[in-house]
């Protein structure tokens, strides 16, 4: 589904990002990208979703080169993926409610169904009783999760999560990583970047980075499972 | 607010334009035609009034002749005036004998022919040709025409950058929302829509405010000329702009606010997503 074709991305001035990435992503994968501090996993997932393009090489999502795709075509390209980012993102002057309509807007679905699909993807998280509530009010564990829910309100087909539990205590990140579980047990793709490598209880691919080059790249089948 | 700096913006050269249109009305209705007053000499005597009325009459350029004589016109002035001799202190009539004629012709030069043809008769004693007042208004109204078109294109510049700087503060103070909605699939159209939507309502709204004025300034004005007629002697009557001159204001207005806020929002956009 994703595949990674000897990339490289410099930013300038600096130093190679990512240096000659080669790696594949099949579909309803979980991957966690894990690497220490600058060591690429933010602009891996830049890349994969198409907020930025490699410097050399080809990344090809279902058949598309995303290398050479048009500026016109990247928004509809952006709509399959579900973003987490690392700093959340919400938006404050909006209530829980308005944040994660946003992307229902985006692709024009009507207001009846949209309403319907927010309060699904806040129940999913927990989240339903405060959706008239300002994010600002919400806790960090919180905010995460109503980052979540406007990842998921879409239905992407992969969801992309840039360190979603670097802020959080222990509770809240197992909390968050269930929620990317049970994701992936429905089929869909969950690449998550960490700096350690969270206890999974299922089957998960692991690409290690260190200085924008992988270390190694392996799956997992966890002992419990 | 906006509406208001939009509607008395465009309210400037709209005036302006409402003005000319009026005075170019009355001027058109004047009668296309050019006219000569000749005035005869104190001391001229019937036969040379007859001679100067025979050549009058034999030139191909007069269309019409009208002779009226001193005694005619001094009582004419004394009714108009609605005084007597008595009255202004004069015992004798000062006005001269004079021949009114129109002429078939426009043409300059054959006017000037005419006249130094005219000028050289004996009794004549000063030649005026009234036509040329009808030009110099024509032109006059050409010239305010074109300032009022520089001014006019002076103020929509101003308008484009006011309008155009507001979107633009609109753009920064969205920008999160802007940068998070590029980051999550939208399109430029989605993003440039709600800044295009509030150009066009400035644009609408200003130019409702424009129209207003202008309606509100005709009735004012004819009220109070209508009030002192009698002061002016004269009947003066403000007619408006047609309603397609008021859509033309209206869809121009609407125009400007629709084309600076999508130029300004695209720029201010772009620069955004650069700088992140």
């Amino acid at each position: 589904m994703i595949k990674f074709d000897r990339v490289f991305k410099k930013y300038p001035g600096e130093m190679d990002a990512l240096q000659d990435i080669n790696l594949e992503i099949s579909s309803g994968e979980l991957v966690f990208v894990t690497g220490p501090s600058g060591a690429g996993k933010s602009t891996l997932l830049k890349l994969i979703s198409a907020v930025e393009k490699p410097t050399n090489g080809s990344i090809i999502f279902d058949n598309t080169n995303l290398s050479e795709l048009q500026n016109k075509d990247m928004p509809f390209l952006r709509r399959k993926f579900g973003m987490i980012f690392q700093d959340h993102k919400l938006l404050y002057d909006r209530n829980c409610f308005e944040n994660v309509v946003l992307p229902l807007e985006i692709n024009d679905i009507n207001p009846i169904d949209s309403a319907r699909r927010v309060r699904a993807a806040l129940n999913k998280v927990g989240l339903l009783n405060k959706e008239k509530m300002n994010p600002i009010t919400l806790s960090g564990g919180e905010q995460q999760r109503l980052a979540i829910a406007r990842a998921i309100v879409s239905r992407p087909s992969i969801l992309i999560a840039d360190e979603p539990t670097g802020n959080l205590d222990k509770s809240y990140a197992d909390e968050i990583m269930n929620i990317f579980y049970s994701f992936q047990q429905v089929g869909v793709t969950v690449i998550v970047s960490c700096h350690e490598l969270p206890k999974s209880p299922i089957k998960y691919k692991q690409i290690h980075l260190i200085k924008g080059q992988i270390i190694n790249s392996d799956s997992h089948v966890p002992l419990l499972s | 607010m906006m509406f208001i700096i939009i509607g008395i913006t465009l309210c400037l050269p709209s005036a302006g334009y409402l003005i000319v249109e009026n005075v170019r009305q009355i001027s058109t209705k004047i009668q296309h035609e050019a006219e000569i007053s000749i005035f005869l000499k104190e001391d001229i005597i019937q036969d040379q009034i007859d001679f100067i009325g025979m050549a009058l009459k034999s030139s191909p350029e007069i269309k019409k002749i009208h002779f009226e004589s001193k005694s005619v016109a001094w009582e004419k002035l004394q009714s108009k005036l609605k005084l007597s001799t008595l009255d202004i202190g004069i015992s004798e009539n000062p006005l001269p004998h004079g021949f009114f004629i129109t002429l078939n012709t426009l043409s300059k030069e054959k006017i000037n022919r005419l006249t130094g043809d005219l000028k050289v008769i004996g009794g004549v004693d000063n030649i005026v040709v009234d036509g040329s007042w009808i030009k110099k208004l024509r032109a006059f109204i050409y010239m305010i025409k074109v300032s009022l078109l520089s001014l006019g294109t002076l103020l929509v510049i101003v308008l484009i950058v006011i309008i155009s700087n507001t979107i633009r503060l609109q753009t920064l103070t969205y920008q999160n929302e802007i940068l998070v909605s590029k980051l999550i699939g939208a399109t430029n159209s989605f993003i440039h829509r709600p800044f295009i939507y509030t150009g066009l309502i400035y644009g609408l709204g200003g130019g409702v405010i424009t129209v207003s004025i202008l309606k509100g300034m005709v009735i004012v004005f004819n009220n109070v000329a209508e009030r002192y007629e009698y002061i002016l002697g004269n009947s003066i009557v403000l007619v408006g702009l047609s309603s397609s001159d008021y859509l033309i204001i209206l869809v121009s207005a609407m125009l400007i606010g629709l084309f600076s806020s999508f130029f300004s929002a695209r720029q201010s956009i772009k620069k955004l997503e650069n700088s992140n």
